[in-house]
């Protein structure tokens, strides 16, 4: 099955984007800035052909903010139904747990720039 | 290209009737491989001439539809037999039953067990599918088939005596054992497994052993079953009415934005399934919940099996607590499974509560039912059979039973699919919780596969779009609607949450 449409092909990977010392620069001094939360990079998988584009890749989020309540926030953004599958994927492999909270996630997983990086993800569709 | 239901339907009862004549039970098993390599292309018989004038615009449809069933058998390996080998040191897990594949009676209660599990395949020549052209879903309803397996499989336990088996269940084929290998060359060379042991049926005297008293037992209350069998097998036809059968799926998958002809994946089946046992009677005593975000909010499902919490009065019928099916759709990666996971899956492929997991290789939708060392056990729905006629007395059920069990590498399984459950009681809910919360911890992977947590999910910040369920489809909006917010300017800034 097709697409619903045709999704213009996104631009650059942020990593690709900016190069190692510009990023850790950026996280740097919006750390100093605001040293209460957590600098977020949201990229859309690249093969995914259902979800949205979303307006913006990076997100400060609160501590104490969980994987639920993040993915709520996403999903509204994107007007998806509760019933549309979505996943955010933790460098392109793990599944976070959703009771966890973003400091336990960022914890584990931050980037060595200082970026905490996700992917978001529906479902492959199946025919042949 | 009006055709109406009468027509198809004798076109089946002749082809019925030419395939399966009323043999003896015995005869027939024995000509089981026969009877499946001949009817692979057999020729549609020729339509009676009162009726040849009036279908002749069909003609042309009908012959494209069996050419491509029959390429698509050719190509899914349906046709060109591929052996599928079990070895005789490790278990074989089918759905929570583990299988050690050293002995004759083990591959008897493995042959008995595979059998019985309900297959649903591609089926051509059924009454149009509504809003389109299509009489067959040959090519794009694997994953439709694989959920009407899995909730098949979800209605066997819940129906069906405790570890029921079919009683004319049919022997295996395209099989190779290793048991057998040393002891008579023969059958290694490609010819199915012989009866040994004794088959089920009550027509036949029982092996002579210690438990031959509980399998007497088994075997008539198994037999006794078989109408329930048929009235379940028949949930899932291929007409209009049929609540789980393709037409109502697709119909049902209309408000998801599919349509016949789509491809379908786990998570949208997973809705579907839920929408269409709401529908029926089976509802009444049966319930589904599909997870969202890969959480299972236990007050949720609570809710959903315990009528007096959300119903003041109603009939007090449906005032028993309902037997669940949670379905949990997940992504185990992205591009390809994340290897980590493998452990988990095993894991809970081997849990007596689990009916199986709907996925497939990338593209091609397979309902697994267990594992052997690195290896998937499942049901291939991508074999195109004709229509079965259900109105016949005495309908066969031999083409809802698949005698082949074929494997493929956990690195071929594509990480989209949905696990399910089954539980019965609450206790049993209780408990399925429990036990699956502790495989779930077991992954190599930090964080589990998917959570249960106490509670609901509007106490956790599932407010906002959770509760319209009947607002307007915002993923229908138009790419222009979309992506009106998505101005490049300005996406270097951060968001603040």
């Amino acid at each position: 099955m097709p697409p619903l449409e045709k999704i213009p092909p996104q631009s650059k990977p942020f990593k690709q984007r900016k190069s190692f010392a510009t990023r850790k620069q950026e996280v740097a001094g919006i750390k100093s800035k605001f040293p209460n939360k957590i600098p977020v990079i949201i990229e859309r998988y690249d093969k995914e052909r259902f979800l949205p584009p979303l307006d913006k890749t990076k997100f400060l989020v609160p501590h104490e903010l969980t994987m639920t309540q993040f993915v709520t926030i996403i999903r509204n953004r994107m007007a998806l139904l509760p019933s549309q599958a979505f996943y955010l994927l933790i460098n392109s492999s793990g599944l976070p747990s959703m009771s966890l909270t973003m400091a336990q996630v960022y914890k584990d997983h931050q980037d060595e720039d200082g970026f905490l990086y996700m992917t978001y993800a529906s479902q492959e569709m199946f025919g042949r | 290209m009006f055709r109406n239901m009468n027509s198809v339907s004798s076109n089946t009862v002749s082809f019925v009737a030419g395939v399966m004549q009323e043999e003896p039970l015995e005869s027939r098993r024995q000509q089981t491989l026969e009877w499946q390599n001949s009817h692979r292309f057999r020729p549609h018989p020729v339509p009676s001439s009162s009726r040849e004038a009036a279908e002749e615009p069909d003609e042309m449809d009908k012959l494209k539809a069996k050419l491509m069933s029959a390429w698509n058998n050719v190509k899914y390996g349906w046709t060109v037999k591929t052996k599928t080998s079990f070895n005789k040191t490790s278990p074989i897990f089918v759905l929570g039953h583990a299988y050690l594949l050293n002995s004759e009676d083990e591959v008897e209660r493995f042959r008995l067990d595979f059998v019985s599990r309900i297959w649903l395949t591609y089926r051509r020549e059924f009454p149009q599918l509504e809003g389109s052209t299509l009489t067959t879903d040959c090519g794009w309803g694997c994953m439709l088939r694989s959920g009407q397996m899995l909730l098949a499989q979800g209605l066997l336990l819940h129906l069906m005596p405790p570890d029921w088996t079919w009683p004319d269940a049919h022997q295996l084929t395209d099989v190779d054992f290793e048991i057998f290998r040393p002891r008579s060359p023969v059958r290694a060379a490609g010819v199915p497994i012989p009866s040994f042991g004794a088959p089920r049926a009550s027509t036949t005297p029982e092996k002579s052993c210690s438990s031959s008293q509980k399998k007497k037992t088994e075997s008539s209350r198994d037999r006794q079953a078989e109408p329930t069998h048929q009235k379940l097998v028949t949930l899932f036809g291929d007409q209009p009415p049929a609540p789980f059968g393709v037409h109502q799926l697709v119909d049902i998958g209309k408000g998801s934005g599919k349509k016949a002809g789509d491809w379908y994946g786990p998570s949208v089946v997973a809705h579907i399934l839920r929408k269409a046992v709401a529908k029926t009677s089976v509802g009444q005593s049966l319930a589904v919940y599909v997870a969202q975000d890969c959480t299972v909010y236990k007050e949720d499902v609570l809710q959903l099996c315990d009528p007096s919490l959300s119903q003041r009065v109603a009939d007090p019928s449906s005032q028993a607590w309902k037997s669940v099916i949670i379905l949990v759709p997940v992504r185990l990666g992205g591009e390809a499974l994340n290897p980590s996971y493998i452990e988990c899956v095993k894991n809970i492929l081997s849990l007596d509560c689990c009916i199986g997991i709907i996925g497939g290789k990338p593209k091609h939708s397979l309902y697994f039912i267990g594992f052997q060392d690195e290896q998937l056990l499942y049901l291939d729905p991508h074999y195109c059979q004709p229509v079965v006629d259900f109105t016949q007395a005495n309908f066969s059920l031999e083409s809802f039973h698949c005698s082949s069990p074929k494997k493929m590498p956990f690195s071929r399984m594509d990480p989209s699919c949905t696990i399910g459950f089954y539980a019965r009681t609450k206790e049993d809910f209780e408990s399925m919780c429990s036990v699956v919360g502790m495989v779930l911890s077991s992954s190599k992977e930090k964080y589990p596969i998917f959570t249960f947590v106490d509670g609901r999910g509007q106490d956790y910040g599932l407010v906002a779009l959770s509760s319209n369920h009947f607002g307007p489809p915002p993923h229908l909006l138009s790419a222009e609607q979309r992506g009106r917010g998505n101005i490049r300017q300005g996406s270097e800034e951060f968001v603040f949450l």
